[in-house]
């Protein structure tokens, strides 16, 4: 068989970006490319991290993931927009069909990367190269943002050539190119080494990625186990990953959780809020169908110390009160007293839902699942806010909290290729 | 031309295609609303920047005895109307 050829396309600061054409296309003067400018959250509501930042606010030092008020400290007269996730999914969605004209063979890979396969398209396209400058400037054009473009034979080294060198780049990494393209840069430029592994490699003198590739696969197994071997391979440029249309990650566990406005300081709130959390998680676990078998509860403290606690349940439910009874038991268990920041509750241990094994000492069950279905359909039809509980009443708080859109409509990368 | 972006009312005729055309619309200015018709249409142009759907007329309006040259932009994702550039 002839050699892959594997395009990753990746859009340039996608979300600033995307917004930024956004208000050009709505007449406003200002491009926010330009100045200083970063997507976080609300510094108010204390959802202040920076998301993306433009290249004039990387100037200042700014760095993605610093909090929006240590950024205006560096930069005063930053400019900082809130983000928008229906307009990333719509801009995702008009890159992807964007991509889908140079081949049937696209995979979402995030929310702002796609993998392209061009094996075999050159025949009806022509020369690789030339057809990513076109791409390049086709997405410039009609949807107004840059995107950096990797070739190569594999998605792993396509991935680590469009990461190179940033805005509007197109770059090759073919494996005869890692020696002088790849191989200098540090360590932690690799796709799979993060905080966690790169002090590792540096403590054993693996400082470079050409380090890593010609180090001794089974000294690195002693120390990173059989990742090590995942992370030499990825050094030398092998990786066999077929680009996967479609692509679902099956669903492990569902969860939410928020940070929380003001500092919860009392059971009844804190009951409230977890209470929040459990009706989107509810919610959720009845639509994909699964019944949830262990629920865990999550508590950031206002000094950012987090701690969380799970426990099985004597029997799989979807009800939003058994999970939400759970979640608060949980939560007094663990719960120090200490003023409470953030929360959150997850499910996992999923099955179908096909067949319920019913508890001798419930009570009706049937009856708290009719109610759950219904306030499920007058939500979806009416919008969340439809319908409340009372106790949700003069609390200042949502009543149903967190999850700005589900996952299954929202791609979050992975760590698999 | 200069940017303008404010908001209009319009009433436009739709094709069976569903391609709008401008006939009249309605802008406020300083309280007092104005009503202007759209004499001829130029060109018409799409855009999706962002993924968004825009369509823009370059139009020809009599105001006041002169003839003006100006811009609308119609978004189908919100059915607003826009004056665009005058």
């Amino acid at each position: 068989m002839s050699r892959r050829l594997i395009f990753h396309v990746d859009a340039n600061s996608a979300y600033l970006s995307w917004e930024a054409v956004r208000r050009l296309q709505h007449g406003d003067k200002l491009d926010l490319r330009t100045v200083p400018a970063v997507v976080g959250g609300n510094p108010e509501t204390r959802h202040g991290i920076v998301l993306t930042k433009s290249i004039p606010a990387k100037k200042y030092g700014i760095v993605t993931g610093e909090s929006v008020f240590s950024a205006r400290a560096k930069c005063p007269e930053l400019i900082i927009v809130p983000p928008d996730y229906y307009l990333y999914m719509q801009c995702s969605k008009a890159f992807g069909d964007m991509l889908r004209e140079y081949s049937p063979l696209v995979e979402q890979y995030s929310i702002d990367e796609y993998f392209l396969d061009y094996t075999g398209m050159a025949k009806a396209l022509g020369d690789p190269l030339a057809t990513a400058y076109r791409l390049k400037e086709q997405i410039k054009q009609e949807l107004g943002f840059t995107v950096n473009v990797g070739i190569s034979s594999n998605k792993f080294l396509a991935k680590m050539g469009a990461e190179l060198k940033k805005p509007d780049m197109v770059h090759t990494l073919f494996p005869e190119e890692m020696p002088y393209k790849m191989w200098p840069l540090p360590v932690e430029k690799l796709f799979g080494v993060g905080r966690a592994t790169a002090p590792k490699l540096k403590e054993r003198g693996i400082l470079t990625i050409g380090d890593l590739a010609s180090a001794d696969p089974r000294h690195l197994k002693l120390f990173l186990k059989s990742y090590g071997y995942l992370l030499w391979n990825f050094a030398n440029g092998r990786d066999e990953s077929p680009v996967r249309p479609n692509r679902r990650v099956l669903i492990k566990g569902i969860g939410n959780s928020a940070t929380i406005p003001f500092d919860v300081t009392d059971r009844q709130t804190a009951r409230l809020v977890l209470l929040s959390l459990v009706e989107n998680v509810g919610a959720r676990l009845r639509r994909a169908e699964y019944l949830a078998g262990l629920v865990s509860v999550s508590i950031r403290n206002n000094k950012f110390y987090s701690y969380s606690h799970q426990r099985k349940l004597s029997t799989p439910t979807d009800s939003t009160n058994k999970i939400h009874e759970t979640a608060c038991r949980l939560f007094n268990e663990i719960w120090h007293q200490e003023p409470i920041r953030h929360l959150g509750v997850r499910v996992a241990e999923l099955c179908t839902n096909s067949l319920l094994q019913t508890n001798i000492f419930e009570e009706n069950i049937e009856k708290q699942r009719a109610m759950d279905r219904a306030v499920d359909e007058i939500r979806s039809r009416y919008g969340l806010k439809s319908v409340m509980r009372a106790s949700f009443l003069h609390s200042g708080l949502n009543c149903v909290a967190g999850g700005t859109v589900t996952e299954e409509e929202y791609p979050v990368m992975s760590s698999l290729l | 031309m200069k940017v303008i972006m404010k908001p209009i009312e319009v009433i436009a005729s739709f094709n069976l295609n569903g391609m709008p055309t401008p006939l009249k619309f309605k802008i406020r200015e300083n309280d007092f609303p104005v009503v202007i018709n759209v004499e001829h249409i130029s060109f018409r142009s799409e855009e999706k920047l962002a993924g968004n759907k825009m369509i823009t007329f370059r139009c020809q309006s009599t105001v006041k005895g002169l003839l003006k040259v100006f811009e609308l932009k119609f978004e189908p994702g919100t059915g607003k109307w826009f004056l665009f550039k005058i």
